[in-house]
């Protein structure tokens, strides 16, 4: 996955970051190419886990460590958006 | 000395393991562990870092037959992974291939596919060889060792088997989500199936679909070893799954209620462990049929003479077992019913409990103080509310560096689990007379920070 354009969803998926995170941090200010884990937004696995319950229940998406591309689809915002919108069944 | 051996009842070519592509029999595992231990450096101790639960274990075996000690980590962290292998002296670590740990002598695990014959006779350990330290956070901000030996590890899992009622000769599989480098995870992920001669599924599922999946990997009867994190994010997703013999939690109090819809979504029982690192499982109950703990076989409690009775009339207390070199005092308030079941009334102060992580707060005080240009500095928890994990705040006096300095330097020094949300750089801490800091005027502080931006 690489940073193409970016998703129309991503201002939502930001919201969503935010909201169920609750980060003291404005939604438009987060970089859509900046890490989200580590060193960039400082997320860990337990937002992860966290996050992809908010991001089953709005779109549908079940994310999984196996699928090879999971690494790419948390890498940032923007993977992230770009994922949740080709794999979004609601 | 009498010994025990490396593994349970398992024939040759029975599974003892789960990896991603496939089974792994006694026979490749006892074939893997050997090659490994003819190559391991000569060197007493050992961090295994191995993110495989598969590759961990032969790691340990391997290290058993050479008699190296395996350090459980309490944390990745690169400093604290640093002060343990300057405290073991010649210590190394054993890491996934491409990981190596910058600063610490690191040995990649190679897999080679030969296999060996199947020995004339099942290693032997000696029961009273210490197979493992795991690190626990004390108040004086240095890791606190406790050794496990041979004899612990293997009385806990066959403890553990029987309260639950399992049989060694039943065919079971355990899937765990917990991390085998912590003493839970250790004791019921890897000792309990490989005790048992159960199969052992090398992953650790993280999100619900993955937990579906490593249980649809494995046959007989499946145990799923996890937490009540993990729990609630598998009733909140509503996904199916295959049926499920048993659920085992621990690492932080279950509410009932969970319990009950775990109980309804599962079709099975949920049982729950309760131990600390340095006595490990003590005690077990059915998390729906009421509040009262069972001590597993062969532990007693007994009071802890130099303690004083707190407010409540509640002392501190003591677990002994013939396999624990002393009595060690339980890190809970506990009321002991006659009958020696007991109700457990939350941590001791300075021990907060983080997504199933415990730490003192101690000891993370003095890593916030130790870096460069921190003046003043405290953790605390805020009352617990609506969230999925309540997070650990921090104020910081730190004239010069901005929020981002500090957790870069956070980062490197403990669990992630535990970096401060917010953290907060404050002109100085709202410290009373006798410098102490009051619970109400740190939340004080906190509280403009609480509802928005920050």
């Amino acid at each position: 996955m690489t940073d193409s354009a970016a998703s129309p969803l991503e201002p939502a998926i930001a919201n969503l970051i935010v909201q169920t995170l609750k980060l003291k941090v404005d939604p438009s200010a987060i970089d859509p190419t900046q890490a989200l884990f580590g060193d960039g937004l400082g997320l860990d696995s337990i937002d992860a886990l966290e996050l992809s319950l908010a991001i089953s229940q709005t779109y549908g998406y079940q994310l999984k460590s196996s699928d090879p591309e999971i690494k790419a689809v948390f890498s940032s915002l923007r993977a992230l958006s770009t994922a949740i919108e080709k794999n979004r069944t609601k | 000395m009498p010994d025990a051996p490396l593994i349970g009842p398992y024939s040759p070519d029975g599974i003892l393991a789960w990896e991603a592509d496939g089974p792994r029999t006694a026979r490749q595992f006892l074939s893997d562990v050997s090659r490994l231990a003819d190559s391991l450096p000569d060197r007493p101790a050992v961090l295994n870092l191995l993110s495989s639960r598969y590759e961990f274990l032969v790691g340990f075996a391997a290290a058993l037959l050479r008699g190296q000690l395996t350090l459980l980590p309490q944390s990745r962290a690169l400093q604290t992974l640093r002060r343990i292998a300057g405290d073991y002296r010649e210590s190394y670590c054993l890491t996934n291939r491409d990981e190596p740990v910058e600063g610490i002598e690191s040995v990649a695990l190679q897999r080679h596919g030969s296999l060996a014959g199947w020995p004339k006779r099942i290693p032997q350990i000696p029961l009273d060889q210490v197979a493992a330290v795991a690190f626990t956070s004390g108040s004086t901000g240095q890791p606190m060792p406790n050794k496990k030996t041979w004899g612990a590890l293997t009385a806990v899992a066959w403890a553990t088997g029987a309260r639950l009622g399992l049989k060694a000769s039943a065919p079971a599989s355990v899937v765990a989500t917990v991390p085998h480098q912590h003493m839970f995870g250790l004791e019921a992920s890897v000792m309990l199936p490989i005790m048992h001669g159960w199969v052992m599924h090398a992953g650790r599922p993280l999100f619900p679909a993955d937990i579906r999946d490593a249980l649809a990997d494995v046959e007989g009867a499946r145990i799923l070893v996890t937490t009540p994190l993990h729990l609630r994010a598998c009733v909140t997703e509503g996904l199916r799954v295959p049926p499920v013999g048993l659920i085992l939690s621990a690492t932080a109090p279950l509410p009932r209620s969970l319990a009950q819809e775990a109980e309804r979504h599962f079709q099975t029982e949920v049982h729950e462990i309760f131990g600390f690192a340095e006595a490990g499982s003590v005690a077990e109950r059915r998390t729906v049929a009421g509040d009262h703990w069972r001590l597993l076989d062969g532990v007693r409690l007994v009071r802890d003479q130099q303690d004083q009775q707190d407010l409540q009339g509640r002392m501190a207390w003591k677990a002994q077992a013939s396999y624990l070199p002393a009595a060690i005092r339980v890190p809970d308030r506990i009321v002991v019913e006659a009958d020696g079941r007991f109700i457990v009334h939350g941590r001791e102060a300075d021990q907060v409990n983080i997504a199933g992580h415990r730490v003192s707060l101690g000891d993370l005080n003095q890593k916030l103080l130790a870096i460069d240009g921190v003046q003043d500095g405290v953790f605390f928890l805020p009352d617990e509310g609506a969230e999925f994990v309540t997070r650990l705040i921090a104020c910081v006096v730190a004239p010069g560096k901005t929020v981002e300095d500090i957790q870069q330097a956070l980062r490197t020094r403990i669990d992630p689990v535990f970096l401060p949300r917010p953290l907060l750089l404050v002109p100085r801490l709202p410290r009373n007379e006798t410098g102490k800091l009051p619970r109400e005027a740190l939340l004080k502080l906190a509280e403009p920070h609480g509802q928005g931006e920050g």
